[in-house]
């Protein structure tokens, strides 16, 4: 019963990226690990890192295009989710060192120690198992939203306001995080991972194992995704955003779907950033920076808002732009990431994945409710809608 | 180049001046032997000569020593003879330091700078005051004065003795007679002096005094320590008084900063919007003009430098306005009704912008220098307000009552007002909607560019400059109630202030995270900000 | 769609292929990684250092190159993003196929390219100040560690001002923490006692400063001379010193003294108001030496500005970049081990007039110089070291760091050795 509502769930662009997936997480790893360093075919570890820190930024850009593509809450504050579900994988790789830090201390990490604190503070204990830091990659961020939505949405903070209240909040995570008395590291934040589960994490396998992993964590956010914006709920979902009022007067608890979504929303980001750490080697607190934030934004936006797939498309194509750009042209790949953007907005208002129409021929006119209210500007015109 | 010879001519009409009323020229030849031994050896050696020439007591030596303190005494390589050098294009033009008379002129390789250290410039300090006490210029006596109350110089104490009974200004003479009691408390003078002096200390009531009073409470016993601690706690006390209101202010120049920042994107985003994320680099664009502007004024009319913000101030909205106008015209006219891509669009565009200011000016920070009437501080009771603040409270202010003005009272503000609240209705009514709203765009960003002056004097001028100031200023508009001009003004008060109050007892870091926590939870009490705005509009 | 998705999904083997074309037809030249910041928070510093590098590599090629084979430098942009440093120092490694690179500014910068760098056995040298505490053995430290620096700015004041009470303001990360902490431990060991130390931390690009500069004067009020040990970072050093300069904070009678102020970040302050105040450096662009003359003009030439200005880090990387130049023509070839065994010991003439040489620590020898400001952007020098000082890296004032040495030559190879227990390995167990 379950697996064919599953089935019925799933739309053919997300078999196409679920069928692209596993043949991705299937062949880099074989032609990494396989094949020899001169074959023509082989794929370096720098390539299957990459590509492992790209799905992770897309399984982010998927979070924010489930919240802002089919609730129409416009997040500014997403890292944060990322950074924390980082900070937990990242707490679990520190106590993964052990004795091997600078000062060979068996039970501090090295930042600790030069700050001369004696003893592991409360919030670290636990931290030596994987499964709890993988509970946590979960929980943290699930909680914080569950917490700041509850009260967002039961008081009905709506549009601009929550979108600059997200961002409030990421921004006051960065600062306290800043802080070195907070424990977390600081600035340097956490770094010179050693092993994960008893692997070295510098070898090749362990790179294409956390590949692998990352592939599959992108797999299960789109089904579950999927699953969501096509049951029932997600056509609540899909109601609210257009009209939210409408909706609440139709008797809805608007409240508890947005929550329910925003908390998934925000676990899924964990995810992303728990998979983002151990690949990358370090988390610090710049992952909150509001910046950041707005980036993923924009990410969804090249992709194509509202289309699930289209964040992963969108975030996979910026960020494999900025790393052609900033190794091609160092000195000016902002004006060609920059004019990126603004060439997407002007010609492919709905991304780039807009551009390809489905396979069954039909794209739902997608209405994007404006969140600059409190004029009427945004009152649609179609002519200057552009649509 | 004006200005330096204006600075040759200040300093040999001051010798021309001290000579001609102390008697015949070749008095000053008793303080050339002085005067020549002050560049010969090391630090020590030269705060000797210093001593010794301001032990002569003769004025004469006053401007000798300016020159010393601000760089321009040198040695001439070819006869070791120590000169004035003033800087003339690539060549120094060269003058006896006593008699000012012309030495010609000599190549920059020519001569070595006589260098000094801060305790080197602490005696020339003490010296020149010691000097000056009797100068006919009041307001030279008094920095005279303050000089000594800062070297507590026991040899000065006659001096002072013979300036206060000559004196005929009484702030002045206040200013000595505490000058008077701190070189006492410093010295060993009899106990009944000293408490005397703390007295007087005590009246001054500044942190200055504080300082000495403390100083006594560490180094004496008795009656006298039981004084100082006495007249320190009250101090103290007062002090702290002061201090509230000094944090107060500190938080209203803050909230005006914020202001300057934020207003213009209360126009954009607030009044059309747009989520203007290119609103820093506007800002950035407006002191990139001051600075252009005030080089291109140093290059041709330097007589013109203290003006150059001035100046600056409409060209900066010219500017900023005009490249908010061809961003209207060519980006954001095809977005309205896409608000959300606007965000997007300017986002790119910002770091356009950056990376061209970057390319074109080069990454470094530039140097926008302080006129004149920018520069220092000065006092209300124990409060110390700095110029440079006082000024940007003051335009943070006018701008804010100009545009309140032009969306009031003008035509054009009754246009935009009209088609932002009902763009068909207005196009109907015959408003050129498409002129209006590049006009209402150029507005937002020409303040934008005017706040870039401002901030110019008080922050990096540098491509990042736009990027710290753009979260500050979508809170503040947020905060106030988006669409709301008061809102912005209130809001920008209230974060400027509670950041400021908290800071002291919170640092500097939760300060900030405080107030985003407030403003968090202040959204869930009132979902539309602070002055949100009423009726169907809001609701739109 | 197919297509776009099948696209996106080769993009990681696209990446790699496209670059690794580049490395085929580049036979003939030795490649010179630069990994510094050209946009975003750090830009303001570092894209000065990528200027010096392409100056130093192109001023090498004039002389004939390296091994007879040219230079050729790589520049990417990793943007002031940390995660970026580790994936750019990576791509420079693997698929550039540097031998050298020469980059970072921030501790966090180096702190996430370091694994890479050990991993992949390439070498990083580090041109910047910063705070100890770390020894790789890929890595040179070209910069102070804090006694080179921070200890003789303090003696400094100590013994010539008189100052008894002390403000320890830094930026809240881990340079300015690790600084202040061995300054504070150094000044307890020097009898000052806890209350006359204030330690102020405030957060990255603090742009208002009026609180924290009257608090100054506040603290400055009780009667004992009062100085201010400055850890303040990058950006918000411009607007500490406007606030100082319009609050009247004079150097005779509060002086400020920084570690992270040079003449680059003076270039955009008016500093009339503030001379006198201190930095401590290991260069100035005022040290009267042949060698900086020649390296001022040349660089003034160079960057076709002949208002540019040198500082501290350029001077760092001069260093860095002819020691391995020498390290290499030394070992006969750029492979990173045989250069690493052949750089400790090479001396090379630093621009204050004497050699620098590369210990056995990978920190090098540098004099310590300490300068005050005057008003045309410039410093003074007003004391200096007799001779050179030895980079320490491991601080004696620290509880944990005190046993602890660096000696990468055979057979120690040891970045953390404990002299107590005699095992490489920190602590050890």
């Amino acid at each position: 019963m379950i697996s064919g509502r599953l089935v019925r769930g799933l739309e053919g662009r997300v078999y196409i990226a679920l069928a692209a997936l596993a043949v991705v997480a299937v062949l880099l790893p074989v032609l990494n690990l396989a094949l020899p360093e001169d074959s023509a075919f082989h794929v370096s570890s720098y390539a299957v890192t990459l590509a492992g820190k790209y799905l992770c930024y897309a399984l982010l850009a998927l979070s924010v295009d489930l919240v802002w593509g089919y609730c129409g809450i416009l997040s500014l504050g997403h890292g944060a989710f990322f950074a924390l579900g980082g900070y937990a994988m990242g707490m679990y790789l520190m106590r993964q060192i052990g004795a091997r830090g600078v000062y060979g201390n068996p039970d501090l990490p090295d930042f600790m120690v030069f700050l001369n604190w004696k003893e592991l503070p409360w919030y670290w204990y636990g931290f030596d198992q994987l499964w709890f830091a993988c509970l946590m990659v979960v929980m943290v961020p699930g909680m914080l939203a569950f917490v700041f939505g509850w009260f967002a949405f039961r008081s009905r903070v709506t549009g601009v306001y929550l979108s600059i209240i997200t961002q409030a909040l990421t921004f006051a995570l960065l600062l306290s995080f800043f802080r070195n008395d907070f424990g977390f590291g600081g600035n340097n934040g956490l770094t010179d991972f050693k092993d994960i589960l008893g692997f070295n994490i510098q070898t090749d396998e362990t790179r294409s194992g956390l590949f692998v992993a990352s592939a599959m964590a992108m797999a299960l956010g789109l089904i579950v995704a999927s699953f969501v914006v096509r049951s029932k709920l997600g056509k609540v979902l899909v109601a609210l955003r257009d009209a939210e009022s409408r909706t609440r007067f139709l008797g809805y608890r608007v409240e508890r779907y947005k929550l329910f979504v925003w908390t998934l929303s925000a676990c899924m980001a964990g995810v992303a950033g728990g998979l983002y750490v151990p690949q990358v080697g370090i988390i610090n607190p710049g992952e909150f920076a509001p910046a950041n934030s707005i980036e993923v934004v924009i990410w969804v936006a090249v992709g194509g808002r509202g289309l699930l797939v289209g964040s992963v498309v969108g975030a996979i194509l910026v960020n494999f732009a900025k790393t052609w750009f900033t190794g091609a042209l160092p000195e000016f790949w902002l004006f060609a990431l920059g004019g990126l953007f603004i060439a997407v907005t002007l010609f492919m208002p709905r991304g780039v994945l807009g551009l390809v129409p489905s396979l069954r021929g039909k794209i739902r006119p997608l209405r994007l409710p404006g969140i600059g209210k409190g004029t009427s500007s945004t009152v649609e015109s179609p002519a200057k809608a552009g649509e | 180049m004006s200005c330096v010879r204006l600075r040759l001519f200040a300093i040999l009409a001051a010798i021309a001046l001290l000579s001609s009323v102390s008697g015949p020229a070749n008095a000053a030849e008793d303080l050339r032997p002085l005067v020549d031994k002050l560049g010969l050896g090391d630090f020590e050696e030269t705060a000797r000569a210093v001593d010794s020439l301001a032990a002569t007591g003769d004025a004469r030596a006053a401007p000798l020593l300016e020159a010393l303190a601000n760089g321009d005494l040198n040695i001439r390589k070819s006869d070791g003879r120590v000169v004035i050098a003033i800087r003339d294009g690539a060549d120094y033009k060269l003058a006896d330091p006593l008699d000012g008379a012309a030495l010609g002129v000599v190549p920059a390789g020519g001569l070595d700078r006589i260098r000094i250290n801060n305790s080197l410039r602490r005696n020339i300090r003490a010296a020149i005051g010691a000097l000056t006490l009797r100068s006919p210029d009041p307001s030279v006596r008094r920095g005279a004065a303050e000089a000594v109350f800062k070297s507590r110089d026991a040899g000065a104490i006659e001096i002072l003795d013979a300036a206060i009974a000559a004196e005929q200004d009484s702030g002045v003479r206040r200013v000595m007679e505490q000058a008077r009691a701190a070189t006492i408390l410093a010295g060993n003078a009899p106990e009944s002096d000293k408490l005397a002096a703390i007295d007087v200390l005590a009246a001054r009531g500044d942190r200055d005094a504080l300082a000495l009073l403390n100083n006594v409470e560490i180094n004496s016993q008795g009656a006298l320590k039981d004084a100082a601690a006495t007249a320190s706690a009250k101090l103290t006390d007062t002090l702290a008084i002061w201090g509230m209101v000094q944090n107060v202010w500190y938080g209203l120049s803050l909230g005006s900063v914020l202001l300057l920042a934020a207003i213009g994107l209360a126009v954009t985003f607030g009044v059309m919007g747009v989520i203007n994320m290119a609103h820093g680099e506007m800002v950035m664009l407006g002191a990139y003009t001051a600075f252009v502007v005030q080089s291109v004024v140093r290059e041709f009319t330097p007589e013109l430098y203290d003006l150059s913000l001035v100046i600056a101030l409409p060209l900066a909205f010219l500017f900023a306005g005009g490249v908010g106008v061809l961003i209207e015209r060519s980006i954001i006219r095809w977005l309205y009704g896409r608000p959300l891509e606007t965000l997007l669009a300017t986002w790119g565009l910002s770091l356009v912008l950056q990376q061209a200011v970057r390319t074109v000016f080069g990454a470094t920070n530039q140097e926008v220098s302080a006129p004149s009437w920018m520069a220092g501080a000065f006092a209300i009771g124990q409060i110390q307000i700095t110029w440079g603040r006082l000024w940007i409270v003051i335009l943070a202010t006018m701008v804010f009552v100009a545009l309140v003005v032009v969306l009031r009272k003008t035509s054009f503000g009754l246009q935009m007002r009209a088609v932002t609240q009902n763009r068909s209705m207005a196009s109907s009514m015959g408003i050129r909607t498409p002129w209006v709203d590049a006009m209402t765009f150029g507005l937002g960003s020409g303040i934008a560019g005017i706040a870039g002056v401002a901030l110019s004097q008080i922050d990096n001028v540098s491509p990042n400059l736009g990027q710290s100031y753009i979260i500050d200023s979508f809170m503040v508009v947020v905060f106030g109630g988006v669409g709301n001009l008061w809102g912005t003004l209130v809001g920008a008060l209230t974060l400027g202030i509670v950041n400021k109050l908290l800071e002291p007892y919170a640092g500097a870091v939760f300060a900030k995270v405080f107030v985003l926590v407030f403003i968090i939870l202040f959204i869930q009490k009132r979902p539309r900000g602070l002055l949100a705005l009423r009726g169907r509009v809001a609701e739109a | 769609m197919n297509k776009i998705l099948r696209g996106v999904a080769a993009a990681g083997l696209l990446a790699a292929s496209a670059i690794g074309a580049g490395t085929a037809q580049a036979q003939e030249t030795i490649k010179v990684g630069i990994l510094h910041s050209l946009s975003g928070t750090m830009a303001i510093s570092e894209t000065t250092l990528k200027d010096v590098m392409l100056m130093l590599i192109d001023d090498q090629n004039k002389k004939g190159g390296v091994l007879g084979k040219k230079l050729e430098a790589v520049v990417v942009d990793p943007a002031s993003n940390w995660p970026l440093f580790a994936e750019k120092a990576r791509e420079l490694i693997t698929q550039q196929k540097v031998a050298v690179t020469f980059g970072c500014w921030t501790s966090v910068s180096r702190k996430a390219v370091l694994p890479v760098f050990e991993e992949l056995n390439s070498i990083l040298f580090y041109p910047v100040q910063y705070e100890g505490e770390e020894s790789q053995r890929n890595i040179f430290y070209t910069g102070a560690a804090p006694n080179q620096q921070a200890i003789p700015a303090v003696d400094y004041l100590m013994g010539k001002e008189k100052v008894k009470r002390w403000v320890l303001a830094g930026t809240d990360y881990v340079y300015p923490r690790t600084t202040n902490k061995i300054l504070e431990a150094y000044l307890k060991a020097k009898g000052v006692p806890a209350e006359d130390i204030m330690i102020n931390y405030t957060p990255f690009g603090h742009s208002d400063w009026q609180s924290i500069v009257s608090g100054i004067k506040k603290f400055g009020s009780a009667g004992k001379k009062t100085a201010v040990v400055s850890t303040i970072n990058g950006d918000a050093n411009v607007p500490f010193y406007k606030e100082l300069g319009s609050q009247g904070v004079k150097a005779v009678d509060i002086p400020v003294v920084a570690f992270s102020v040079g003449e680059e970040e003076l270039a955009g302050i008016d500093t009339g108001p503030l001379v006198g105040h201190l930095a401590a450096w290991n260069y100035f662009m005022s040290v009267k030496s042949p060698e900086n003359a020649v390296f001022i003009k040349k660089w003034q030439t160079f960057i076709k500005n002949p208002k540019r200005v040198t500082n501290d880090p350029m001077e760092a990387h001069v260093i860095g970049f002819n020691m391995w130049v020498k390290a290499v023509e030394k070992a006969g070839t750029t492979a990173p081990d045989a250069v690493i065994d052949a750089i400790v010991g090479v001396s090379v003439p630093n621009l204050s007039g004497g050699y620098s040489t590369m210990m056995p620590n990978h920190h090098i020898t540098k004099p310590v110089l300490i300068g005050e400001v005057q008003a045309n952007g410039q410093f003074d020098i007003v004391w200096s070291t007799s001779g050179l000082v030895v980079g320490d890296e491991w601080s004696d004032f620290l509880p944990d760091s005190k046993p602890l040495i660096a000696d990468w030559r055979a057979p120690m190879s040891c970045g953390n050795f404990n002299t107590v227990t005699g095992k490489c390995g920190g602590k050890g167990s």
